[in-house]
């Protein structure tokens, strides 16, 4: 069987094999490359340092909340209230930083409030998808509603302002051995995401979880509180970027969640995180933040219209599904 | 006869008792609980409710939420998942008004010929939108969560993009008074729609072979295809029913706001999936009666109806929503717990 | 009337099927004979349509097929009941029967003239199912009856049976039986898949032996002997396939007592078990049995009833409790309990042990010392091919298997559950698996094994409990343990 052109060929497809392998692996690299190329050549300005440091800064949000998503896709979870929790706790540190005179003594308050408030939101979620058993799906679209009706009525659906000016100058303006802080925090929340999935037992958990909820029990693993914890660090997670969010904007916004939960989704989608559970880690949240925000400041900056910029992210999180879905099986 | 345990190594889990509360909650014990309850409240705390005007008002309401909510049903006993009706019925919104004003300069006084064009270019918008959702979900096995939520960004921007937010006006006038106003035998035209396609979901899921396979597909795709059903078909044909159906009411709602808009429809997937889901259709496909769901949507209608009456701020009715769609999930997760354990 | 050649089939490289002749005569029963593994399942999934070939040819009826869907099967008059059931749980008896051909005038069904045809054709065959009731409730053995009544429908030329009496009740599988000579005498042939000697040497006029994927040989079954056709299907005498393990049956390290699951499936069952010796479980598949093991190691509710590890009651049982006593489990169902397939083979060996000082502080995992960890058990279970990184699922059946078993080497265990040990794995990795178990008994350990192998009971069990419908129904001791004393108990013990 095995004539001497059998086996180059055979050679030749398993190394065509391996560069495709390859190429898959690459993928999101060589994706954003292309776009920035792309967008370079029509609008030069994409290509400037300042346009780096600026995606840079606008990516780390989006990875941030990427990343958290990411802590419950990995377990076969999702976030739908991710929007909202934003815009919540954008609300409700901002009163509370406003309740406590408005000083730069009132940042503090505005921190624990902004993440007691995402971290009560994460802990009904596990309890409700792993203490009672709901589908997560449904659990926190549900959740998103009670939250959003809480975001445009404790404010009455304004902008909460008088924010301490030390608050916006120290989480969005200010920078640590000239590396801006929200990408500083973002590196953080990587590092230590990172280290908590490889070398922990609750992030070994969470992908057993994800690839076999049944085989997890059977190995004698504890599901439901490493659930809940996992829905607690999303939510604390999504705090802390709405935080960082709410310095950039300067005042407490009902609205600020906007189109996150899709963009948080799409991005650890996009950035090879598996749907199902199981498969996946903080990384490709980063790649695939960076990779949505790379293409909308290029389409920003040519001018396309917001709207259209809905349309192609729609079609960028479907063809992405279909790029990186299973095709082992 | 053989009534005792059996189950094979694990892999399938028999319930052995089917007991009462079985009976209970098949027949759709939960959604009618709550109806009662929630209508019963309502009439004794607030009188108006019982008033002729505000009925037919929350019968037209309740139109509007019933037949999404038919097209979520198909959609999720087929084991699938529709994020996108509210899109379909914003874009439907937009596409009925366009062409009637479009018409109008063609034929200016044929009012019936401008509706039943609108209609048809509707019923065309939600048949390619469902069909394109089904060979998503179907040719590429991709979650149909995703792929209906990302369909739901493209549709959204779609609407929006053309008419950047702005209300089409223009709508033929027969259109308002005939359809979104009208009557017939003292009920509004819009209800009779909504019972007819309630109808027409009953005799589907009842009596025909194409809601057998429905129910077969999302119950167990892989029997259903050992078995000779087409599944890709049977999915093919569920998610363009559901299309139709959205984009029907897109165009009902369009007669009755007299104006297409981009911006309706945007709570239409929570409330499809919580009337679904209250009235007792699997969130793992297979399981869900027509006549369970309509008595779910007509008890979200009656709850915001009552809402509307006592005037609470319309943003805590979606936390009601949400709250009762987690709490009818949770009832029915424990008294399933209590029975097994 | 049906006649393959050369068949062939490799699954992402790995061959299940090598080159296979096989035939069937108009009126025949034919049994394919096989180990778990042997390509039994394989080659009737070609038949029946599930997949397609990778290589050989198929005529039907004489004509040629050049590739075969469920549908074309079908189509073909080819009909197959499958272990694993083609009815879908939602769905009434009255509507799983028709599903895919259902009968309607235009578009509306005709359910008064479905119902009458189901009854016929349920009468037919004596078998008493509810027609209205759904599947999903129904007993295993009323499902198996529903599924054949199913494929009889079509009125199919070739019938493809898979174990179709493995949860039968003996009356039950009498009635199949006279239905199936019914059918042979109209005509029909019978591809029979069992391993029960009794029914092959009863029912088929032909045995097909397989073994490793390959065809070992087709002989009328009148003209060769049950040793024989035993040693076809094993590749060595018997003796050699089962190591002799000395049994020392010390003190009690596992005893049950009484125990009653909430779902029913376990009744009022005890049993104790020894250091040093293996204790068998026996029955049907559906008897009970893997409920007991599950509910043993905390996966199934308890009723009532009391466990006893050691000399200590354990109160709650749960699996981290279990494992933290000492008693390992090995689920039945690899793919569904047992392994996560997608992650690495190192993560599911570790997977029950991420609490053990050698490979946790702390919350922390000592991640870098993982690989060290597993190094010697993956050894001694000889893991094929040895790359503790590839995901499980890219392993074949046996190494899977070892995979999961790695877990009871990561720390020694007083009391091992085994589920199914050898289901769906070839004879060098059963051997394996007896091994060690042989290991872990001569080194004072207590093993349980449920499983419906005869030969493992009789070759490896010291005793026996046989379970029937929930409850424990006889317990063999040293002398009493053939395979015809075994299966006497099988149907509720009226032997």
């Amino acid at each position: 069987m095995s004539t001497p052109s059998g086996t180059q060929a055979a050679a030749v497809r398993a190394s065509a094999t391996s560069l495709v392998a390859g190429l898959r692996a690459a993928r999101l690299p060589i994706a954003i490359l292309c776009t920035l190329v792309l967008f370079g050549l029509i609008e030069p300005r994409v290509l400037s340092l300042g346009n780096f440091r600026n995606i840079a800064i606008q990516a780390s949000y989006l990875a941030i909340f990427a990343m958290a998503q990411t802590m419950v896709i990995l377990t076969r979870g999702f976030d739908l209230s991710l929007g909202y929790t934003v815009s919540l706790v954008s609300v409700a540190a901002s009163m509370a930083m406003v309740a406590m005179g408005g000083g730069d003594a009132a940042i503090l308050w505005g921190l624990g409030a902004g993440i007691l408030v995402a971290a009560l939101i994460g802990l009904a979620n596990g309890l409700l998808i792993a203490g009672i058993g709901i589908n997560p799906l449904v659990t926190t679209l549900g959740m998103a509603n009670v939250v959003m009706a809480f975001a445009s009525t404790v404010s009455d659906g304004f902008p909460v302002t008088g924010l301490p000016p030390g608050f916006t100058a120290m989480f969005a303006q200010a920078s640590v051995l000239s590396i801006p802080v929200p990408i500083l925090v973002a590196a953080l929340v990587f590092a230590l995401l990172f280290l908590t999935l490889k070398a922990t037992r609750f992030g070994r958990s969470l992908y057993i979880i994800g690839a076999n909820p049944r085989a997890a029990v059977a190995a004698g693993i504890r599901t439901m509180p490493v659930l809940v914890v996992a829905y607690m660090l999303c939510s604390v997670l999504i705090g802390l970027g709405a935080l960082l969010l709410t310095a950039r904007t300067g005042s407490g916004e009902p609205n600020l969640g906007g189109n996150l939960t899709l963009e948080a989704i799409a991005a650890a989608v996009v950035g090879g995180v598996r749907l199902s559970g199981g498969e996946g880690g903080v990384g490709a949240a980063v790649l695939g933040a960076l990779f949505i925000t790379v293409l909308s400041n290029g389409m920003n900056l040519v001018q396309i219209d917001g709207y259209l910029q809905q349309i192609c992210l729609g079609v960028i999180i479907i063809v992405s599904l279909i790029v990186s879905r299973d095709v082992r099986r | 006869m053989n009534s005792t345990a059996a189950s094979t190594a694990g892999t399938e889990r028999t319930p052995h008792r089917v007991g009462l509360l079985d009976r209970f909650l098949m027949q759709g014990g939960i959604v009618i609980t709550f109806l009662v309850i929630a209508v019963v409240a309502t009439a004794l705390i607030e009188p108006r409710f019982l008033n002729r005007l505000n009925l037919i008002n929350m019968m037209r309401n309740f139109s509007f939420l019933l037949i999404p909510s038919l097209a979520q049903m198909l959609v999720m006993t087929a084991g699938g998942f529709d994020l996108s009706v509210g899109a379909v019925v914003a874009i439907a919104s937009v596409v009925t008004a366009t062409v009637m004003l479009v018409g109008s300069g063609y034929f200016p006084d044929a009012g019936v010929l401008l509706i039943l064009l609108s209609l048809a270019a509707v019923v065309g918008v939600g048949v390619l939108v469902g069909s394109v959702n089904a060979w998503l979900v179907a040719s590429f096995s991709l979650s149909p969560f995703m792929v209906t939520l990302a369909m739901m960004s493209v549709l959204v921007g779609i609407a929006l993009y053309f008419t950047q937010g702005i209300p089409i006006y223009g709508v033929t006038d027969t259109f308002v008074s005939g359809v979104g106003r009208g009557q017939l035998l003292g009920l509004p035209v819009v209800l009779w729609v909504a019972l007819a396609v309630l109808a027409g979901c009953i005799v589907l899921q009842r009596f025909t072979a194409l809601g057998r396979h429905i129910y077969a597909v999302g119950s167990d795709e892989r029997s259903a295809r050992l078995s000779g059903v087409r599944t890709g078909r049977t999915l093919m044909a569920a998610y363009v029913l559901a299309g139709v159906l959205a984009a029907l009411t897109g165009f009902l709602m369009t007669s009755r706001l007299g104006a297409g808009h981009a911006t309706i429809g945007t709570t239409l997937a929570l409330e499809t999936i919580a009337a679904a889901v209250i009235g007792g259709v699997s969130l793992r496909g297979g399981v869900g009666r027509a006549e369970h769901v309509a008595l779910a949507a007509l008890f979200l209608a009656v709850v915001a109806n009552a809402m509307n009456l006592v005037q609470v701020d319309s943003k805590y009715q979606t936390l009601v929503l949400g709250a009762v769609l987690i709490v009818a999930l949770a009832i029915e997760r424990l008294l399933l717990r209590r029975r097994q354990a | 009337m049906l006649e393959v050649t050369g068949f062939t089939k490799a699954f992402q490289g790995v061959v299940a099927l090598d080159n296979v002749d096989f035939s069937l005569e108009r009126g025949e029963v034919h049994a394919l004979l096989g180990e778990n593994g042997a390509g039994k399942s394989t080659l009737i999934n070609l038949i029946a349509g599930t997949f397609p070939w990778t290589e050989g040819s198929c005529r039907i009826g004489g004509r040629p097929v050049a590739s075969l869907t469920p549908q074309a099967a079908r189509e073909n008059g080819i009909a197959a009941v499958f272990q694993e059931f083609s009815l879908v749980p939602d769905l009434t008896v009255l509507d799983n029967l028709f599903l895919g051909r259902e009968q309607s005038g235009g578009f509306f069904l005709k359910r008064r003239q479905m119902r009458q045809a189901a009854v016929d054709l349920l009468d037919d065959l004596g078998f008493h199912v509810p027609l209205d009731e759904k599947v999903a409730f129904l007993s295993r053995a009323q499902k198996q009856m529903v599924e054949i009544a199913k494929a009889l429908r079509t009125r199919p030329e070739v019938l493809i049976l898979d174990e179709p009496t493995a949860s039968l009740t003996d009356g039950e599988a009498e009635k199949l039986f006279s239905a199936m000579a019914v059918l042979k005498g109209r005509g029909v042939g019978i591809i029979y898949v069992s391993h029960r000697m009794a029914e092959i040497r009863k029912l088929s006029d032909r045995v097909t032996v397989l073994r490793g994927g390959k065809k070992i040989g087709t002989v009328a079954t009148a003209e060769i002997s049950d040793d024989d056709l035993i040693e076809m299907m094993v590749g060595r005498p018997v003796e050699q396939l089962f190591p002799k393990i000395e049994q020392k049956p010390g003190e009690v390290r596992l005893e049950v007592r009484n125990l009653t699951t909430a779902d029913g499936s376990v009744i009022d069952a005890s049993f104790v078990a020894r250091a040093g010796e293996v204790v068998g479980l026996a029955g049907l598949v559906g008897c009970g049995r893997s409920e007991l093991c599950r509910a043993v190691f905390g996966l199934e509710a308890v009723e009532s009833g009391t466990i006893r590890l050691g000399d200590k009651v354990v109160e709650r049982p749960s699996p981290p409790a279990m494992l933290a006593a000492n008693l390992c489990y090995f689920p039945a169902d690899r793919g569904s309990e047992g392994l996560a397939v997608m992650r690495p083979a190192r993560e599911n060996a570790t997977m029950s042990a991420l609490r053990l000082p050698s490979l946790a502080a702390g919350p922390v995992l000592k991640f870098w010392r993982e690989n060290e960890v597993i190094r010697a058990p993956l050894t001694e279970l000889a893991l094929r091919p040895m790359a503790p990184e590839r995901r499980v699922s890219a392993f074949s059946g046996g190494n899977q298997q070892k995979v999961m078993l790695a877990r009871g080497l990561m720390k020694p265990f007083d009391v091992y559950l085994f589920d199914e040990p050898t289901v769906g794995i070839d004879v060098g990795a059963k051997a394996d698996v007896y091994n060690l178990i042989k290991r872990l008994v001569e080194g004072g350990a207590c093993v349980v094994v449920s499983t419906s192998e005869l030969p493992e009971l009789v070759n490896l069990a010291s005793r026996i409990y046989v379970m029937h419908e929930g409850r424990v129904v006889a317990e063999l001791g040293e002398n009493e343990r053939s395979e015809q004393q075994i299966l006497s108990h099988y149907f509720g013990g009226k032997a």
